[in-house]
């Protein structure tokens, strides 16, 4: 397993792809996100998007779905891990582009940060830019800055 | 039906209370095994050992129904045009099965699209269980400016 101390900025994970499809989209927005858009298809043909579109919490828990999925094989495959804990947030979460029924999102993270904590000596926080873009337009559809703690090497 | 909210109806400083939103144990793990099977959401006995010392709900979790809250007490009552994404989320206390979680939305910046006749509407979503605030999640609709 790793520790902060082994983690490099930049360094970039290809965590997956998804395709979400009409039933998906539907049963999370009926359950979280109940606007005309991520309900109904005939009513969201006449809504400012022209048809069904994933509620953007949906796109955001599908990363963390991909993330840990990418973790577990590469564990499988004897990579090190980082040491994760838990995390404090995100910042700057955007949703650029519709996600409709039958797109594929190709998801990523990039290291970009990394910070002492005072208060935890035993932890560090780093910074991951995240991202998915539309795997048949190459188009940016994603993004957040994510914060995670991952514990420190013993000293 | 009541008259929808338009962006002239959202000034800085107001405040709308939503919720309540019980949360069960059930909903907890269900949420957890299709995106986040990470153990301190997934199992109580390892849960206990974690940073969170028990079982609690996944942020993504968390954000997902402060969406709702907001979705019944404010976003579907709207002129809205859909979200351009959440400024900042802090997750920082742990939501428990069998909390009831109400929330606090704050419009806390609008601006005015120069070029549509629509305009972003920044909420503070401050999100409390029965004794404490336990997260922030900070969303930006757009809201139609009346015609």
């Amino acid at each position: 397993m790793n520790y902060w101390e082994d983690v490099e900025i930049g360094t970039h994970r290809d965590i997956g792809t998804h395709t979400f499809t009409e039933d998906e989209i539907i049963a999370f927005g009926k359950k979280y996100d109940p606007q005309v858009f991520h309900i109904d298809p005939v009513a969201a043909k006449d809504s400012m998007f022209g048809g069904l579109i994933a509620s953007g919490w949906h796109t955001a828990a599908m990363w963390m779905k991909l993330s840990i999925a990418e973790r577990k094989s590469a564990a499988a495959a004897g990579n090190p891990l980082q040491r994760a804990g838990v995390s404090p947030g995100f910042v700057d979460m955007k949703w650029l582009k519709p996600v409709r029924p039958g797109m594929t999102l190709r998801y990523s993270a990039e290291v970009t940060g990394k910070t002492e904590l005072r208060s935890r000596p035993d932890m560090g926080l780093i910074e991951t830019r995240n991202q998915a873009h539309d795997e048949a337009t190459g188009e940016l559809v994603f993004q957040f800055t994510g914060k995670g703690f991952v514990q420190r090497r013993p000293r | 039906m009541t008259e929808l909210l338009h962006f002239e109806d959202l000034p800085v400083g107001r405040v709308f209370e939503c919720g309540p939103y019980h949360v069960t144990k059930e909903e907890i793990f269900e949420f957890a095994r299709e995106f986040d099977p990470q153990p301190h959401h997934l199992d109580e006995e390892a849960a206990k050992a974690s940073m969170l010392k028990g079982l609690s709900a996944s942020g993504w979790h968390i954000c997902a129904m402060a969406m709702r809250m907001f979705a019944d007490g404010v976003i579907l009552k709207a002129a809205n045009r859909g979200g351009v994404g959440a400024r900042e989320a802090r997750w920082m206390k742990p939501v428990r099965p069998g909390d009831t979680l109400r929330m606090e939305a704050e419009v806390v910046e609008v601006k005015a699209s120069q070029s549509k006749p629509v305009g972003f509407v920044t909420f503070d979503c401050r999100i409390f269980n029965a004794t404490e605030q336990v997260a922030l999640v900070s969303m930006t609709p757009i809201i139609s400016r009346r015609a």
